[in-house]
């Protein structure tokens, strides 16, 4: 599952990377694309804005069939408080560039990915794919002055055998 | 038979099916013969020649008709072989989009064009007499292709970008199938059809649309169907398309489908003929209140050829082509 969990992330920050290669941030003191998985940062209370956080939420295994098929959810979250140089009144237009972005990546073929394991040294090409179904995005809310939405895509890998 | 380093096979996830037409030459009863051996791996977007993608469709659905009867002996009677006493196979589907190919297949019959009506023509349910046709030049600047028609600078004033064309020959008296690229219309004579010189071009499938002008050249945004217009062709400028419930002709057509797997599988489904079923419908869905998406609805009958390996009479073939290192 891991192994879903990693390919997925490294595959839509590389798309979003590549349709907006200017939405970097700054984490631990490193210059890197604005996606990450909160789960594999340190913890912290706050949302960095203009960034794709990505949590992994719900969780279904099919075991009927000779290879179990995983399900997982992933809530991709964003927000933005628009640029200083606007006092935020472009708020607006920079979520719809997040929502446009975030849809294309997920949209753009193929819908799927070779799954690869980032357990080891170097990483390796297991045998099946990941697959992701259409995104559902969730309503804009609004925390004060920022906007923000929560986006949830059902992200499917097969379990090979002997992965964890 | 299972390889070492096999992964174990599984149920194929396909997310849409991708459709794809090739004309059946109706005179000779020769349909379109796609070899999954030869192609099977085509790039969905880039099927190979003569295939032309129709997109994605909608709630496709295959059926078997076939029966198969017991034969029965004894007493009691017990089947003791079977037979196959009927063979029929259908398709139904949703076209996503709305393009000249999708609309002519599913409306069942000979769709028409609306041409350009003449000025003071009489109305007339798939529109009313056309305005004369515009000669394509030859000898004079470029030879016309598949994507640039040659009419010439004054002509090319009659058109502006975006018009819709239409490009055949005349209507001379044939008999019997016409319509370049694709059958599009049996003609029974002449007089049935008034002798009309656009009428070929009225029903053609050999349209597009203008995207640029430029020194009496008109660019058309998606090739030909029948390649580049042999001469005597002469183009018609169009406005829409129009279908009949009704009418006398069966659009027949060599069909493939794709569904492809998520794991790099792949499901390939082909039909060298299907005949529509039924007349021209839709499907609606609801985007949003009162809002609705409105889907050419398509059903079709497939008819059989002789599959050469062996002889055997068949109506479909299905092709499944494993991901990389599954077991079979």
């Amino acid at each position: 599952m891991q192994n879903a969990k990693d390919t997925f992330y490294t595959t839509l920050q590389g798309r979003l990377a590549a349709l907006n290669p200017a939405r970097t941030m700054v984490l631990r003191g490193v210059v890197r694309p604005s996606t990450l998985v909160d789960e594999n940062e340190l913890p912290t209370a706050s949302v960095a804005p203009d960034a794709f956080h990505l949590e992994w939420t719900g969780l279904r295994v099919d075991s009927s069939a000779a290879l179990p098929l995983v399900a997982l959810e992933c809530s991709i979250r964003y927000a933005t408080d628009g640029s200083a140089g606007a006092a935020g009144m472009d708020r607006g237009r920079s979520l719809a560039a997040m929502d446009a972005e975030l849809a294309a990546a997920l949209g753009a073929e193929p819908h799927s990915a070779p799954k690869q394991s980032y357990a080891g040294a170097t990483v390796t090409t297991t045998g099946t794919n990941i697959f992701w179904a259409d995104p559902v995005f969730g309503p804009a809310t609004q925390d004060g002055e920022r906007l923000q939405r929560t986006v949830t895509v059902s992200v499917f890998a097969n379990q090979e055998a002997g992965e964890l | 038979m299972s390889a070492a380093t096999g992964i174990a096979a599984v149920a194929p996830v396909a997310r849409r099916v991708r459709a794809y037409f090739a004309p059946v030459n109706r005179a000779t009863c020769a349909p379109t013969l796609f070899d999954p051996a030869q192609s099977g791996r085509f790039p969905l977007h880039a099927p190979p020649a003569p295939w032309i993608d129709l997109g994605w469709v909608g709630k496709f659905v295959r059926k078997c008709g076939t029966k198969v009867s017991p034969l029965l002996a004894g007493s009691p009677a017990m089947a003791v072989v079977q037979a196959r006493s009927e063979v029929d196979a259908t398709v139904s589907l949703e076209f996503d989009a709305w393009g000249k190919l999708q609309l002519a297949l599913a409306s069942g019959s000979q769709q028409t064009n609306l041409l350009l009506p003449a000025t003071s023509a009489a109305a007339n349910g798939s529109g009313g007499v056309a305005e004369a046709p515009v000669p394509l030049l030859t000898g004079t600047g470029p030879a016309s292709t598949a994507t640039g028609l040659n009419v010439g600078a004054a002509a090319a004033a009659q058109f502006s970008v975006g018009s819709l064309v239409a490009v055949d020959a005349d209507y001379t008296g044939q008999l019997g199938y016409i319509g370049s690229g694709v059958s599009a219309a049996y003609v029974q004579s002449a007089a049935a059809v008034n002798g009309d010189l656009n009428y070929i071009r009225r029903v053609t499938l050999n349209v597009s649309v203008v995207v640029a002008i430029a020194d009496g050249v008109l660019q058309l945004g998606t090739p030909l169907l029948a390649g580049a217009p042999t001469p005597g062709m002469q183009v018609s400028p169009l406005l829409g398309f129009c279908d009949r419930e009704g009418a006398s002709f069966f659009q027949e057509w060599s069909a493939l489908f794709v569904l492809e797997g998520e794991q790099g599988d792949r499901v390939l489904v082909h039909y060298p003929r299907l005949q529509a079923m039924q007349g021209s419908a839709e499907a609606l869905d609801s985007l949003s209140v009162p809002l609705e998406r409105i889907r050419l609805a398509g059903a079709f009958r497939a008819l059989p050829v002789k599959d050469t390996n062996d002889g055997e009479t068949v109506v479909c073939f299905r092709s499944y082509l494993p991901a990389a290192l599954r077991e079979i």
